[in-house]
């Protein structure tokens, strides 16, 4: 945590010796304009993302516009993006819904001579600026490192079970990149605990319903089931309701993944032995920095990773771990 | 199944085979799952009351959803809007609820009724609209509900914020966790959500009057029936159990989530059509509906009992459905009734 606030006022600094540095060239020209749009728009993972965009617009003065699809979706992304490319912003954070697919779209923007940097999720290899391959045009990628996310997950689910029995992955559906590396993560910390077993992964469709019943089918199957990784909320919250269902809340152990407010009341009745929070607010903080340091003709990281916390009933009321919660408002 | 006083004998009998196919066909897949689960892991498949309270908890959600659908179906109607109509009634069942709590101080009991009530309450909007849209306006139920589904989709979201809504309720738990005499509440409450929309769909002329209208519009009108009247009624029926839906997930997951219903919507209409309904309208009963809604459910827990690749369960439920239909062309051929193309 001490590592996450001493980036996050470095950021803060930067930023205003940025905005003294930069004054008069910004004051000489129209007001610095940075678009963001979001994967998709009813989430709170995004709301959250736009809070931290926000907190970065007022600490530098630009001005953020936010514009996006209510469902993950590249022919609905797309319009959105060419509208605002209609609007010539600086600079736009996208969250592409396609690796591929997205990439002829941005180029519009780059060629229109609008920077372009990616949050959440990337187009190409997600390596950019390094003259390789036809999608490094981006200026920056930010954003968590999904894998990494998933191996937490894993050893914090670990020590839950006492590093013995059997687990399995509860996900929404492959090809997602996010929840895949997730996965990915998860199953390849595991192979560092002999005593773990993990179990095929049960694939939901990111029905609450199915997945509650997939878990009670995976028990039934399994009696010593010790414990289940939900990849996302509704993998998680539905294989939660499925112990629940069959009688065994807290004895088989949930971990999630992501942190709506919801999650502190089920954290605290055992419902979740724990979860893995992102930090979508940092996410939408330095994209928005590393987007305005380079219009302002300053030099951004291509890369910058954010962190996770792993959340429990024991540490949920500390307000280092709680200010982590995705909120609505 | 008193729908005789509007159609033929033939057709009643007819009725009858459909609506037992769907139930002969799910003993077959029972069947056959028992003998998987023995020849593989030599455990007993049904003869387990783990495995039944979950599959039939499991058929709760998209039952309860298809029983308002059979109703639209027979009417040889469609209703889009089901499965957000359920998010935005689960949505302000939640929100509602919380809102009771805190700032009336109402205690958890009246603050869960409160919710519920409203929820399910707030359904008769869309119901209206869809009913009015459908009947008065003449716009094609496809396009009007399809309509519906967005608007309600976005309402249930700018609602909740864009997010899910958590409740803290032991009542709400209530409905959707715990258990009478061993039997789930939500069993038990989708049962007699069976029960009633049976009764309603053949015992009244509320039913024979849908079966009349799904079989030729233009007969019914002329037999003296208000179709305007009835095409309303029959959607604000559909809208309220997507509300009742609604609040059954919100009990069961601790929180309104305005997408809620969005998985189930194709699921109930699986399951009307596996239950011996047509597309096209005029047949379909309740209990066609049930064991079609159960057909879905013990495949997609079947499968993962027996520990199949998960990809199968697509391929098996879209396969179960269209020889469902097949079969149903077949038996209409062979008893000469209405051909449809």
């Amino acid at each position: 945590m001490e590592r996450r606030s001493l980036i996050k006022m470095m950021g803060v600094a930067t930023a205003a010796a940025t905005t003294s540095l930069i004054a008069g060239k910004a004051s000489a020209q129209d007001k610095i304009v940075i678009a963001l749009i979001p994967g998709l728009t009813a989430d709170g993972f995004y709301v959250t993302m736009h809070k931290g965009a926000e907190a970065a617009a007022k600490a530098t003065g630009a001005e953020l516009i936010y514009q996006g699809a209510a469902e993950w979706n590249v022919s609905l992304q797309v319009p959105i993006l060419d509208a605002i490319i209609a609007k010539k912003p600086h600079a736009i954070l996208i969250a592409p819904n396609d690796k591929v697919q997205l990439i002829e779209p941005l180029r519009k923007a780059n060629d229109a001579g609008i920077a372009v940097v990616c949050v959440d999720t990337f187009i190409g290899t997600g390596v950019f600026q390094t003259g390789a391959g036809d999608a490094d045009f981006p200026i920056s990628y930010v954003a968590s490192d999904n894998v990494l996310g998933g191996r937490m997950a894993a050893r914090a689910l670990a020590k839950a079970i006492g590093e013995k029995g059997k687990v399995y992955v509860s996900n929404v559906k492959p090809g997602i990149s996010t929840t895949d590396q997730r996965e990915e993560g998860f199953k390849d910390e595991m192979k560092n605990f002999p005593g773990v077993e993990v179990l095929e992964t049960q694939f939901n469709d990111d029905d609450a319903n199915k997945a509650a019943a997939q878990f009670q089918a995976v028990l039934g199957r399994v009696p010593d089931l010790a414990g289940v990784f939900g990849a996302n909320l509704f993998s998680a919250s539905g294989a939660a309701n499925g112990a629940k269902q069959a009688g065994v809340a807290g004895k088989v152990k949930m971990a999630g993944f992501d942190a709506p407010e919801s999650i502190v009341a089920q954290l605290k009745d055992g419902t979740f032995e724990l979860t893995i929070a992102q930090h979508p607010a940092e996410i939408g903080y330095f994209g928005f920095m590393a987007a305005y340091a380079h219009v302002t003709g300053n030099p951004a990281p291509t890369a910058i990773g954010t962190g996770f916390s792993v959340m429990t009933a024991a540490n949920i009321d500390d307000p280092n771990i709680n200010k982590y919660l995705y909120k609505s408002e | 199944m008193a729908t005789a006083t509007t159609q033929g004998n033939g057709k009643a009998i007819l009725l009858r085979i459909a609506e037992l196919r769907a139930w002969v066909f799910l003993i077959l897949l029972i069947v056959f799952f028992e003998v998987w689960s023995r020849a593989a892991y030599d455990v007993t498949f049904i003869f387990n009351p783990y495995n039944i309270k979950a599959i039939t908890v499991a058929a709760t959600a998209p039952l309860v959803l298809a029983l308002g659908q059979t109703f639209v179906i027979i009417s040889a109607g469609i209703d889009l809007s089901l499965g957000f109509v359920m998010g935005f009634a689960s949505v302000i069942a939640a929100h509602l609820a919380n809102y009771a709590a805190a700032q009336l101080g109402l205690p958890p009991f009246p603050a869960m009724l409160f919710g519920v009530l409203s929820g399910v309450g707030m359904t008769l909007i869309p119901g209206l609209v869809n009913g009015w849209l459908i009947a008065q306006l003449k716009v094609p139920p496809f396009i009007g509900t399809l309509g519906m589904y967005g608007v309600a989709r976005g309402s249930a979201y700018l609602i909740a914020g864009g997010m899910t809504i958590a409740i803290s309720n032991p009542w709400y738990s209530t409905i959707g966790n715990d258990r009478v005499l061993g039997v789930p509440v939500l069993v038990i409450l989708a049962a007699i959500c069976c029960v009633v929309l049976h009764y309603m769909l053949s015992q009244t002329r509320f039913g024979q009057h849908t079966y009349a209208m799904g079989a030729s519009k233009a007969a019914a009108s002329r037999a003296g029936i208000n179709i305007k009247k009835l095409t309303i009624k029959i959607y604000v029926l559909s809208a309220v159990m997507a509300g009742i839906a609604g609040v059954l997930y919100t009990g069961r997951f601790s929180a309104g989530a305005p997408q809620a219903g969005e998985p189930l919507l194709l699921l109930s209409i699986a399951a009307v059509v596996i239950g011996g309904a047509s597309l096209f309208g005029g047949s379909g009963t309740i209990w066609g509906t049930v064991a079609g809604a159960l057909v879905i459910a013990v495949i997609d827990y079947g499968l993962v009992f027996v520990n199949v690749e998960p990809f199968w369960q697509f391929i098996a439920v879209g396969a179960v459905i269209i020889v469902s239909v097949l079969v149903d062309q077949a038996q209409r051929r062979f008893m000469g009734g209405r051909q449809v193309e």
